[in-house]
């Protein structure tokens, strides 16, 4: 070939390239409808299915979405320094339920009806006790009255039990419905340090400790408040009720749990269960993980079901779920590209696909559909079944205070530091002087002696 | 005279700006803020002058006590053995011959690895369940530890994790020193017969001291800073046996959201430990020249 020739053949070669570059280019924007949106998101055990669902939405739509993923504290605080901004650089914040009421109260979310009236939850869709509405007159959480629907809940994370179901038949063990039905049964199945029976978490973080031991409490009748709905924020953390939800789970760490109790992070909890270390764990669900044969040695072998009760009272756990809202502070064609994905996330087809990239939906049709009578999905039932016992955990701006005190109080208690009640003493006294310093009324108990 | 004292000023004043604008207006702004609680209403901050009460809530937070306390603990035994380590790798590899430079990179190795990966390579080797540490001890028959869990020797973990992590800071320095003592002081103590010991204690300590000093000041400082270590490998726990001051104030002042009661624990935490390291590098200072 000549030099000539070789040069011909570049430049034809060059601008095929180029002029294929550019149809690419200027495709992109001929089949998205919504301007690009930026999702603040933590990184969570559903957050792989989550990202798949996303990258879904992008292909079906065209529209680009783009991740910004963080530690749970760390999203938390992007999330805070975006709203009191001139201009968020995220349109869609994923608000953890121990913190939503903060940006709702501090006045940072637009109402999704006021963006679009004609937006609305679906049907199909928890309302996860009211969270996702906001009476801004009132001052709080409530679809009644002044009420507006201000987030869509994007994953249903509750406390589910998890156990092994092969060791369970070869025991000839039933479900236990209570925490002595199950002390019974890890204690049968507590093998150290083979395997434990049960593994809980106890480490200190910015929500952890304290959102696990929420089922415990809550199914003695104890709790953090009396009642935060009705206003009545009387410090109950001491109470005998209480004590006896600690109690419970100091005696299953003691007696059949793993000997780092205080130590152990949620990942250390679902990396017990999918070694097989664990017969037992409450942990929110992970369920793509464990059938995962990359990820785990426990495959097919472990089963769901709602937390346990005590005998006086019935099963409780802690709404741990996560919203998605809108700031105020964006301009309105990312309020509308939001409002966009949060009407094809509701949809039963995202929905489905959701659960099948081994995340929760937060679909009740989807939960309770065909899809929970597969084996895939047998996680479902425990999920539909316990989200009726969730509660929401904090409806006050200084959670995350309050959270610091319970969170080393209940881990000192755990690791032995503070006797109990002396830890349940302290942290009603601080937790007291916190609610006191906001304005509250928060009048204490007598302390446990 | 006068144009150069002008230009003399002139030329001195981008530095002054930018040092202003970078240092001292943000320690004012924190002092500012430590007068006041903030509270967000409609989008909107709102001031509230509490007066000297964040300062007051101090003495009574349990965080920081502890934080200023393990700090200091952590401080004091980090840099202490690094100094030791750093000290002895140098004057090791000084005498060595071969492999020399090979040497010197594996010790400076650890210092090269940014401390997000160095935590997550701890956490790893520290598992209870399935660390190479509790392996091996349970493959010589032992019973596994609970390095991060318990109360007693989290700290002493952590503590183990950075002396591996800066020794090689300290080591690099000293080493640079070392190799630029004059070599006929040694020359002449050979001469005059004097024996290794004499030689470190009367000839090398001395001449190092200067070196010794700024390694000591400046590892001091980034002690008292620790955060990455403290963060990935216990959070703090359990309870608050690892709670470190740059841990206690991360989490007032960005977690709980309390910029004012954070900003006057930044401000307290600074005059402690300023005051400290001035004691302790005026004390290093008077001492070394007579050791």
């Amino acid at each position: 070939m000549t030099k000539k020739h070789l040069l011909g053949e570049r430049l034809r070669f060059a601008s095929l390239l180029a002029g294929t570059a550019m149809a690419a280019a200027l495709a992109a924007p001929v089949l998205a409808e919504e301007a690009p949106i930026t999702i603040v998101i933590n990184q969570s055990p559903w957050f792989p299915g989550f990202q798949s669902v996303v990258e879904l939405y992008e292909e079906t739509t065209g529209n680009t979405v783009e991740l910004d993923v963080n530690p749970f504290a760390g999203s938390l605080e992007k999330q805070r320094t975006a709203v009191r901004t001139d201009e968020s650089p995220f349109d869609l914040l994923i608000m953890n339920a121990g913190f939503f009421v903060e940006f709702y109260k501090g006045g940072f979310m637009d109402a999704l009806t006021d963006i679009d009236p004609e937006f609305k939850l679906s049907d199909e869709i928890y309302d996860f006790d009211e969270s996702v509405c906001w009476d801004a007159t009132a001052e709080t959480v409530t679809c009644g009255g002044d009420g507006k629907l201000t987030a869509i809940p994007v994953n249903p994370n509750i406390l589910i039990m998890h156990y092994r179901a092969d060791l369970y038949e070869e025991n000839g063990l039933e479900v236990p419905k209570t925490w002595d039905e199950l002390m019974a049964n890890a204690q049968v199945l507590n093998d150290q340090p083979k395997i434990y029976g049960i593994s809980q978490r106890g480490q200190r973080g910015a929500f952890d400790v304290t959102y696990d031991v929420f089922p415990y409490i809550w199914s003695h009748g104890g709790g953090i408040f009396k009642d935060q709905k009705a206003g009545d924020f009387t410090i109950t953390i001491n109470s005998p009720e209480t004590l006896a939800g600690m109690e419970t789970y100091l005696k299953l760490a003691s007696e059949v749990g793993h000997p780092s109790t205080a130590g152990q992070t949620q990942t250390n909890v679902i990396q017990n269960m999918a070694t097989g270390k664990a017969a037992h764990i409450q942990s929110v669900l992970a369920p793509g993980l464990f059938d995962d044969p990359n990820q785990s040695a426990v495959v097919g072998n472990v089963n769901y079901a709602a937390t346990p009760a005590s005998k006086d009272f019935p099963a409780a756990t802690p709404l741990g779920h996560w919203l998605a809202g809108v700031p105020k502070n964006v301009p309105d064609d990312r309020k509308a590209a939001a409002l966009a994905f949060l009407t094809w996330f509701q949809t039963p087809e995202a929905q489905e696909a959701y659960a099948r990239a081994g995340s929760a939906p937060v679909s009740r049709a989807v939960m309770e559909g065909p899809m929970s009578e597969t084996e895939e999905f047998r996680w479902m039932k425990a999920l539909s079944e316990a989200i009726p016992t969730a509660g929401l955990t904090f409806l006050i701006p200084e959670a995350s205070q309050v959270l610091a005190v319970t969170e080393l109080r209940f881990n000192e208690a755990i690791g032995g530091q503070l006797e109990l009640k002396e830890a349940l003493n302290t942290a009603a006294k601080e937790i007291a002087k916190i609610m006191t310093d906001a304005g509250y009324d928060a009048p204490m108990l007598d302390e446990l002696k | 005279m006068k144009s150069d004292n002008f230009w003399r000023y002139a030329t001195l004043a981008p530095a002054v700006i930018l040092f202003v604008l970078l240092t001292i207006l943000p320690l004012f702004n924190l002092l500012a803020l430590s007068f006041h609680d903030v509270e967000w209403l409609n989008r909107e901050a709102v001031w509230e002058w509490v007066g000297a009460r964040n300062y007051a809530r101090l003495p009574e937070d349990t965080l920081f006590n502890a934080g200023i306390l393990n700090t200091i603990i952590f401080a004091v035994l980090a840099v202490a053995f690094q100094m030791v380590l750093g000290f002895w790798l140098a004057l090791m590899t000084t005498r060595v011959t071969r492999l020399r430079v090979f040497y010197r990179a594996v010790f400076i190795l650890p210092i090269l690895v940014p401390g997000i990966i160095i935590g997550a390579i701890w956490k790893l080797m520290y598992s209870y369940d399935f660390g190479v540490i509790n392996q091996t001890i349970m493959f010589l028959g032992g019973n596994p530890v609970d390095w991060l869990g318990n109360p007693n020797l989290s700290l002493m973990s952590v503590i183990i994790v950075d002396v591996w992590h800066w020794t090689p800071f300290c080591f690099l320095l000293m080493l640079a020193s070392l190799e630029s003592l004059p070599t006929d002081i040694f020359e002449a103590a050979e001469i005059d017969g004097a024996t290794k010991g004499q030689v470190l204690r009367h000839i090398i300590l001395p001449l190092m001291m200067p070196a010794i000093i700024v390694t000591f000041i400046f590892r001091m400082i980034l002690a008292f800073k620790v955060f990455d270590e403290i963060y990935l490998l216990t959070g703090g726990g359990p309870g608050t046996s690892t709670e470190v001051i740059s841990f206690t104030i991360y989490r007032r002042f960005f977690t709980e959201d309390q910029s004012g009661y954070g900003s006057a624990m930044s401000l307290a935490t600074i005059a402690v430990i300023a005051t400290l390291i001035i004691l302790a590098s005026r004390f290093a200072t008077k001492k070394g020249p007579e050791a």
